[in-house]
């Protein structure tokens, strides 16, 4: 009896509440993830796929995934992906919610617009990248062309050299708009009357940016920065609605591949290898995100 | 300083670059009202010759969209629905309280944030596997994906919770409510607005899950309508007036919602994203 009104009326109703939503979290994310480890040491293969005591295989798979020859073509795609698609996601990003700090009319409604991008599925988002960044009839190479900036069609999906940069392209365009409202929260936490006070003692707008702008805002971009590392590793759905990883690979990354590895090529073990290679880099930046909002985790 | 006095000017530059930003978004329309042959015309033309509606009838039934849709529709409503359930709680004790634990809690949440689904779905499979999840295919992605969307809505939807004052409930409390009461009859109400929207939010995410269910999906009747997409889409694709016609069909009630609702989507994320 009790025990039963402490659970409506008392701290067992908290814990309640929590230990509903962590068992459930352990269960489908924590579990998995202890599992995914466990495999990336084992032998799994369709005879032991449902067992879960398998032979031990030690760091075989580890030597197994870096001796693949495509290993470090995927592990640079991976970085330039990761690279390319924060670096223009920031920018661009930045820019636009500097913009859209300046006070005028309908400034709101419009950049809230731009958050379009961000409910659409990844696959939809894809496929009509795919489209416009196609060799021959894309739209992207008319209007390049129109301008004089190329003179011949760029097969932006086909060509080895570029392939990586259309899923780049695309994604940029995927998460820009977060990240300018991620932006422009940090910026309008900045008091204005700083500003003021700068203005007035001559302060140019560049050095305004320099010196107050990018201080004040140094957790707000940790923060973007990595959550745009963590975000740009999760983007997968672009891939498949692009190129595929293809041509031969050369717009392959990391997330793509494992995927390809159990549910292509039914490696379960080399899958979970690469995932947990990826993890490492995963945790690295959850670190730094976690670390630069922890001081408004409190509130 | 002299643009600032020509709020106009600076308005008709923003809808320049909204135009530049919600292009691809135009083109998928436009172009699923094109011809098979114009679509291949260079240079592409701006607004179809003769619009033609045919595509939308032609994938509606051809590619079996309401099958598709359906599941999308079952996936994202069982997604939301737990994900409410067992988030909308956590996030108000979350919110309650400072402490050390609450400290941890939000540790663990974020990190499990953090993993990509791709990483997840390799031992979710097989885990599923092996214990016979894999019949019931759409409840095993409903499972994996609602794991994947409870921490964001836990982190918005707490920020929802702090903005509730302490003392309305603990006026409710001296005046004799338990705390599941509390709970109930003061706190959920004031804060309906914040969880529906972030259950908007969840439920649109997972309209358009992917990776989940391509994996663990295999029978075609039980596939959501981003698996039936990608049946016709890839490096060489060619029909892309299907291909548009279909995306259109997909995403424009997301995008209705998502415009009706901006203001407060656009609201709830701010206050809660960065926390």
């Amino acid at each position: 009896m009790r025990i039963f009104r402490s659970l409506t009326d008392g701290i067992g109703f908290d814990l309640v509440l929590v230990g509903a939503a962590m068992a459930f979290l352990l269960a489908m994310a924590g579990l998995p993830l202890v599992y995914n480890v466990l495999m990336s040491f084992q032998q799994v293969d369709m005879f032991t796929l449902g067992s879960l005591v398998r032979p031990w295989a030690g760091l075989d798979n580890y030597r197994a995934v870096i001796a693949q020859p495509e290993f470090w073509l995927v592990m640079k795609n991976t970085g330039l992906f990761v690279v390319g698609s924060i670096a223009g996601q920031f920018t661009l990003g930045f820019a636009l919610a500097l913009f859209f700090h300046q006070k005028f009319p309908g400034s709101a409604t419009i950049r809230g617009l731009f958050l379009v991008s961000w409910v659409m599925p990844g696959l939809v988002v894809g496929g009509i990248w795919s489209f416009i960044l196609a060799g021959d009839y894309g739209v992207l190479n008319a209007l390049l062309q129109g301008a004089g900036v190329i003179h011949a069609p760029v097969f932006w999906k086909s060509d080895p050299n570029l392939s990586i940069w259309a899923v780049i392209i695309a994604n940029i365009w995927l998460g820009l708009a977060f990240n300018m409202l991620l932006l422009s929260v940090g910026l309008a936490a900045i008091p204005r009357d700083i500003y003021e006070a700068a203005e007035l003692d001559g302060a140019t707008a560049w050095a305004r940016f320099r010196t107050i702008t990018l201080p004040m805002m140094r957790s707000t971009i940790g923060a973007v920065l990595s959550l745009g590392l963590i975000g740009t590793l999760q983007q997968f759905d672009l891939f498949p609605a692009i190129t595929e990883g293809g041509p031969a690979n050369t717009s392959n990354v990391s997330q793509y591949w494992a995927w390809q590895m159990s549910f292509k090529l039914y490696d379960f073990a080399r899958g979970a290898t690469i995932s947990v290679m990826m993890l490492v880099l995963v945790l690295v930046a959850a670190v730094v995100y976690v670390r630069s909002t922890r001081s408004e985790v409190r509130g | 300083m002299n643009m600032v006095k020509r709020p106009w000017a600076w308005f008709g530059f923003a809808l320049f670059f909204a135009a530049i930003y919600l292009f691809p978004l135009y083109w998928m329309y436009v172009t699923s009202l094109k011809s098979q042959s114009e679509i291949f015309a260079s240079p592409p033309t701006f607004w179809p010759n003769a619009p033609d509606f045919g595509a939308y009838p032609y994938v509606w039934f051809q590619r079996h969209m309401p099958a598709y849709l359906w599941n999308s529709l079952v996936i994202a409503s069982g997604v939301t629905a737990l994900t409410v359930f067992f988030g909308t709680g956590c996030a108000y004790v979350l919110a309650r309280y400072r402490s050390l634990w609450v400290d941890i809690g939000l540790f663990t949440i974020l990190m499990l944030q953090v993993l990509p689904a791709s990483v997840m779905v390799t031992p979710l499979f097989v885990a599923f596997n092996q214990l016979g999840l894999l019949n019931l295919p759409r409840t095993a992605v409903i499972l994996g994906a609602s794991a994947k969307a409870m921490p964001f809505f836990v982190v918005l939807t707490r920020a929802a919770f702090m903005s509730v004052p302490r003392e309305l409930e603990e006026a409710a409390l001296v005046d004799g409510n338990s705390r599941l009461g509390a709970f109930v009859s003061i706190v959920l109400p004031l804060v309906r607005n914040g969880v529906l929207v972030c259950a908007i939010l969840t439920f649109m995410t997972a309209f358009g899950e992917y990776i989940y269910s391509k994996s663990i999906i295999q029978d075609a009747d039980l596939q959501p309508a981003s698996v039936g997409l990608q049946a016709f889409l890839g490096p060489n694709s060619k029909d892309w007036n299907s291909i548009m016609a279909y995306s259109a069909i997909y995403v424009t009630p997301i995008l209705a919602i998502f415009v009706l609702l901006q203001r407060r989507i656009v609201s709830g994320l701010t206050s809660g994203a960065l926390k």
